[in-house]
């Protein structure tokens, strides 16, 4: 319930910050997103170098941010069942590696606006390289709930840790 | 009242559950135990602890699933056996009933998996602040450091299924 009405607040905040429209793709997220509500960005770097971040993001995001999550609320007097599906795309170029999700609710949440066929973004990711065989990551995405994700490809980043977040936990 | 006897009857059942009387089918596991699965895993109250379990399925050459049954990965070091020459379909799931709020999530990760005759399987499961892992390293008869098995999914196998190569 929680993340229903979390996922709620943040489409309509973002859609409010964005003039009514949702991003279609990942550049018109990176320029919506960091003036909406309930988003954020941030940067940081990490000790490795652009290739093994791009690896990584190539080798994980594909194992573990795709898939069907579905959750099962009860009460004692109703149920609810919200169905949703995650779709990374990972991108890299010579000068960049980028991350993006999509989310779409398959069931359980009731869509207001259009969005991708694949759903609306939630996080883009860019890796650039910062010299001396260092990383500066760009996260842009939700500033509430998503902890888990951005410590995964934090994990990723840095090469410390390559586990998978529970998208059940997200909100 | 009411909604206390359901909670009682909920909190009742997943004791029960967790007891070994849920139903599902339990994994015989008395084969050769080629592989060493160890898991770590938050621990907290053991009614609220993150349960893992590997489910274990047979794959025939059309791709279709039996179920075999079910390990309850619940010690630190477990043994078992998966017949080797043949594909099988692991599904590691690590679940989180809520008692208190009535609702429930797990997640899993899942792979096609032919263990070699004569070689071992080290296997690393880990749950650990809502972030989970899965590794799977082959050591080879004569020992040594292995390589790592990259994770097949279910999607790959096409009817008849013919393995491209002899392992992973």
């Amino acid at each position: 319930m929680k993340n229903r009405a979390l996922a709620a607040l943040m489409a309509a905040a973002f859609v409010a910050g964005c003039a009514g429209k949702m991003p279609m793709n990942a550049e018109e997220f990176r320029k919506a997103a960091p003036g909406a509500f309930l988003m954020k960005s941030e940067s940081y770097e990490v000790n490795r170098p652009l290739r093994q971040v791009a690896a990584a993001f190539q080798k994980r995001a594909p194992e573990c941010l795709s898939g069907r999550v579905r959750m099962t609320e009860q009460s004692a007097r109703s149920s609810s069942v919200v169905v949703t599906t995650y779709k990374p795309t990972v991108v890299v170029g010579s000068g960049r590696a980028e991350l993006h999700l999509q989310r779409r609710h398959d069931q359980g949440v009731v869509k207001v606006y259009d969005e991708p066929p694949d759903g609306h973004y939630i996080l883009v990711v860019d890796a650039y390289p910062a010299g001396s065989g260092r990383t500066r990551i760009q996260l842009i995405g939700p500033s509430k709930g998503h902890d888990v994700i951005y410590r995964a490809i934090n994990g990723w980043a840095t090469g410390e840790n390559l586990g998978c977040p529970d998208l059940t936990k997200i909100g | 009242m009411g909604i206390d006897i359901c909670r009682a009857a909920f909190v009742a059942l997943v004791a029960a559950s967790s007891a070994g009387c849920s139903g599902v089918k339990t994994y015989p596991n008395t084969l050769d135990k080629n592989l060493q699965i160890r898991s770590e895993t938050v621990s907290g109250s053991p009614l609220f602890r993150v349960r893992t379990a590997l489910s274990v399925y047979r794959v025939d050459e059309r791709c279709e699933l039996a179920f075999e049954g079910v390990v309850n990965i619940d010690q630190p070091k477990m043994s078992v056996g998966i017949p080797a020459g043949r594909w099988s379909y692991l599904d590691f799931t690590f679940s989180d009933p809520s008692l208190t709020g009535g609702s429930s999530s797990s997640v899993s990760r899942e792979t096609l998996f032919r263990p070699r005759p004569g070689y071992r399987y080290d296997i690393a499961v880990s749950y650990k602040k809502d972030i989970y892992h899965v590794a799977i390293r082959e050591i080879p008869p004569r020992g040594g450091a292995g390589r790592e098995i990259q994770f097949r999914d279910i999607r790959a196998c096409r009817p008849p299924w013919r393995a491209p190569t002899p392992a992973s």
